[in-house]
């Protein structure tokens, strides 16, 4: 079974290169003798040689054309790019993809584009194949050819699936159906309508479209309709409800630009809040600006052992005339490494997260953050898949650790007053651990991806806003940071990745939701 | 990293101030009235983004939390939970029930009425909305409404009908009310109760908030005992928290409108103009006395001018 923490790289091809020249230079056998065009319904028939003599003359052109192509490169120049079997979707869409190929001055430059927009057609997720040919250009013009895109549009519009995430806002493995209409309107529009659920009792039901362009740029273009809802009555008695749009763009590979407007509503349906979460339960517009830079040159985002990645997410919220919604600066920092150590496939992980964030606006000083935008550490998420900002912390529970306040009192008619204690977050966090994986010796476990690993992690959260500052130190952040140590098997799927752990806390704070033992975490592939 | 807990810090927490009342939700007026009443030392914090919660106003002291979608509403919680109580000994009485009846239901019904019918929601737009978003204000305000309106029964049927009951009761439980209390400082003996702090409140609200043109305030104004009356606890019991002083209820009956800051703009303008016809006045009296003179003088110099002519004749 393959391993499937394996990332596959959509710019390199998974072959060997002379397996890619081999099959490239078939189809350039298959079309070298047609200069009068292929016929569309049977290629297989339009390209069989006439006779067996021009048989064995396109055999040894082809031969001698992959000795010259082995010594040196070979000039060719692309004449025209031919769109075939696209009945709804538009040429610029299709054409945007190749547009690579026209670049190319060498055969080899020019198999490589083929491939990359080969590559780029099919991740449109609009096609049911795709397939780049090469023809011979205009007699008249020598050393020219014609890329021959051909593409079977998908026969059923419709696609259901299910798939695994961990999404950054709810910070917890997610289970995603979704249902997708796609190409409606030949622009390679993808329509989804998508009921979500969280390991942390969140939902979320959406409608979204996503554009693999915008107005021409190659930028795809995301947007959605939500509703979304998150539970957290069992760890800071509110429940948080979100009706918004959002937008996204991706700039480039690495940039990405997203705005939200959501109404936003925290209520206590339990009515045992605490007082910071008592002062926070109402409605809030949220309209916030999102800039994202992600590098992530791991081989693996759920065993990486080699590579590193970083993460830069700032927000601004409240950007809008009217000063009423909720105004505040978030920024989160996420960098791992990986090294491998050459045994066993072992690799040192090395990771350090942090983030802040502060009300602004009048009053900013004395107004306490939003507990919606706050940050919040522990989990059943391991540090090493996560990626943007901290939030995983071995050992302790979801929002187990970090500023709590003592919940509502109630009469227990058992054992006289009883309450229990809300954890509402900080406005600062810091998160680091050190992470060695390594193989197991048996085969039975190497073939199946299952490894073992030892860890040790450090975290800390504190409050800023409010006038909470005033009693922030960073001796005092340093002195109260929480550490565990542990060691655990790691057992790959094809959709998440499950670690068996035993914690051990070397250090926590009073009231934190913690204690040493077995611990399972469940991660998978950031969204 | 841990919470507060000082037992001693009573907070109550309301909707915000406005129309120069500590409260402007008629909800919460009751219970910071009867705070007050009680001369219970507390804090007062706000809530403005949760204009459709029932559980305001809610009390809390350290751990303990007294909301008011609790055992009847947080007056009732901290008569129960001994937190305070002004009722004790007056709950037997016969009067307590049919007057607690006539001012929670009846008046409150009208006010309620009035707020979101009557006047066409204008005052609880700025009482409920204002620091919400425009966009979810509108919105929990066009909800609200049609939820007022169920609540009250009110179809497009019945809505003229239902309008008159609603009044003509609210006048009955005025006239009622303000026979039971004939020139008394408080509903019942001389102490304050509860039901002092429901009727304050509602007096307060319907002659400070509610606009000139509102039936309901006309109603009220009648009564010219009930309105001494409220004056009279405003002045010994709100008036040292209130953070700017507010005019005396009887004197400027036609100043109070829909805004708080009216009331003292007002008096000025009609001063001036009082003035200004005193002026006036006054510039007429000395024109006219000017031209007295000035006649008689014309008149009386030219008849002893010819008495002297005459005499030298002889």
């Amino acid at each position: 079974m393959a391993n499937p923490a394996d990332k596959p790289d959509p710019n390199l091809t998974t072959r060997d290169e002379g397996e890619v020249r081999e099959e490239e230079l078939e189809d350039i056998e298959e079309e070298e003798d047609d200069y009068e065009g292929e016929d569309d319904n049977d290629e297989a028939t339009a390209s069989k040689p006439q006779t067996r003599e021009d048989a064995a003359a396109s055999r040894a052109n082809a031969q001698n054309l992959f000795r010259r192509m082995g010594v040196a490169p070979v000039p060719v120049r692309v004449h025209d790019v031919i769109v075939k079997g696209n009945e709804k979707t538009k040429d610029h869409v299709i054409e945007a993809e190749v547009e690579g190929v026209r670049q190319a001055t060498t055969l080899q430059e020019l198999l490589e584009a083929a491939n990359v927009a080969n590559f780029n057609l099919r991740a449109l997720d609009i096609f049911d194949s795709v397939k780049i040919t090469l023809d011979a250009g205009p007699p008249e013009l020598p050393d020219t050819t014609n890329v021959v895109v051909k593409v079977v549009e998908s026969q059923s519009p419709l696609a259901a699936e299910i798939v695994t995430s961990t999404k950054s806002q709810a910070r917890s493995s997610t289970l995603e159906g979704s249902l997708k209409y796609k190409n409606i309107f030949g622009h390679g529009d993808i329509w989804d309508s998508s009921l979500a659920y969280g390991c942390d009792n969140s939902g979320e039901v959406g409608l979204g479209l996503y554009l693999p362009r915008l107005r021409g740029r190659p930028t795809p273009f995301t947007s959605r309709l939500y509703l979304s809802t998150q539970d957290w009555l069992k760890f800071s008695s509110y429940r948080e409800r979100a009706l918004g749009v959002s937008l996204g763009v991706l700039l480039s590979k690495n940039h990405e630009l997203g705005y939200t407007l959501a109404w936003r509503n925290l209520i206590d349906p339990t009515q045992m809040a605490s007082r910071t979460i008592r002062r926070q339960i109402g409605h809030s517009l949220v309209s916030d600006l999102k800039y994202t830079f992600k590098v992530d040159e791991r081989n693996s985002s759920l065993r990486p052992t080699r590579g590193y990645s970083f993460v830069s997410t700032s927000q601004i919220g409240g950007l809008v005339p009217d000063s009423r919604t909720l105004r505040f600066l978030r920024q989160e920092i996420d960098l791992k490494y990986a090294v491998p150590l050459g045994f066993y496939r072992s690799a040192l992980n090395f990771g350090v997260s942090g983030g802040i964030t502060f009300p602004w606006g009048s009053g900013y000083k004395s107004r306490g953050s939003s507990v919606s935008e706050r940050f919040f550490l522990g989990g059943n998420i391991s540090p090493v898949c996560s990626l943007g900002g901290p939030s995983a912390l071995w050992g302790f529970k979801t929002r187990g650790l970090g500023p709590n306040e003592p919940r509502r009192e109630v009469e227990d008619d058992k054992s006289g007053d009883t309450y229990e204690r809300d954890f509402v977050g900080g406005d600062v966090a810091v998160t680091a651990f050190a992470d060695l994986s390594f193989d197991f010796p048996l085969r039975w476990f190497r073939e199946r991806g299952i490894h073992g690993h030892v860890f040790a992690c450090a975290g800390n959260i504190a409050e800023l806003s409010g006038n909470k500052y005033r009693n922030f130190t960073a001796p005092k952040f340093l002195e109260t940071f929480r550490s565990t140590v542990g060691a655990g098997i790691v057992l790959p799927t094809s959709l998440f990745r499950m670690e068996l752990n035993y914690c051990h806390i070397v250090k926590k704070q009073e009231h934190d939701r913690a204690k040493s033992g077995f611990f399972m975490t469940f991660s998978t592939p950031s969204s | 990293m841990e919470g507060d807990q000082d037992t001693s810090d009573f907070t109550l927490v309301t909707r915000k101030p406005c129309f120069g009342l500590p409260t402007a939700c008629p909800n919460c007026l009751p219970a910071y009235i009867y705070l007050k009443l009680a001369q219970l030392p507390f804090q007062l914090a706000f809530n403005s983004t949760f204009p459709d919660s029932e559980e305001l106003p809610y009390f809390e002291s350290g751990t303990y939390v007294a909301y008011n979608n609790e055992d009847g509403g947080v007056i009732e919680k901290l008569k129960k939970d001994g937190i305070v109580n002004l009722d004790s000994q007056l709950q037997s009485l016969p009067d307590y029930l049919s007057l607690k009846a006539l001012i929670v239901s009846w008046l409150d019904e009208a006010l309620t009425y009035e707020i979101w019918v009557g006047t066409e929601g204008v005052c609880a737009s700025k009482i409920y909305y204002s620091d919400l978003p425009w966009v979810i204000g509108k919105v929990l305000f066009y909800k609200q409404t049609y939820l007022t309106k169920n609540r009250l029964g009110l179809t497009k049927e019945n809505a003229e009908q239902r309008e008159k009951l609603i009044y003509k009761r609210a006048s009955e439980a005025y006239e009622a009310l303000s026979t039971r209390l004939g020139e008394q400082k408080f509903l019942f003996e001389d102490r304050p109760s509860s039901l002092d702090a429901f009727f304050l409140s509602h007096m307060l609200f319907t002659i400070q908030v509610l606009p000139e043109t509102s039936v309901l305030r006309r109603k009220l104004l009648e009564h010219s005992n009930l309105v001494r009356y409220a004056e009279r606890l405003k002045s010994e019991f709100l008036e040292e928290s209130s953070s700017s002083p507010s005019p005396p209820l009887h004197s400027f009956p036609s100043s109070f409108s829909g805004k708080g800051s009216k009331p003292k703009n007002k008096p000025k303008a009609e001063k001036s103009e009082e003035e200004k016809k005193i002026k006036k006045r006054a510039r007429f009296f000395l024109a006219a006395q000017f031209l007295a003179v000035v006649i008689y003088v014309s008149v009386m110099g030219g008849g002893s001018s010819d008495e002297v002519e005459y005499e030298d004749d002889d």
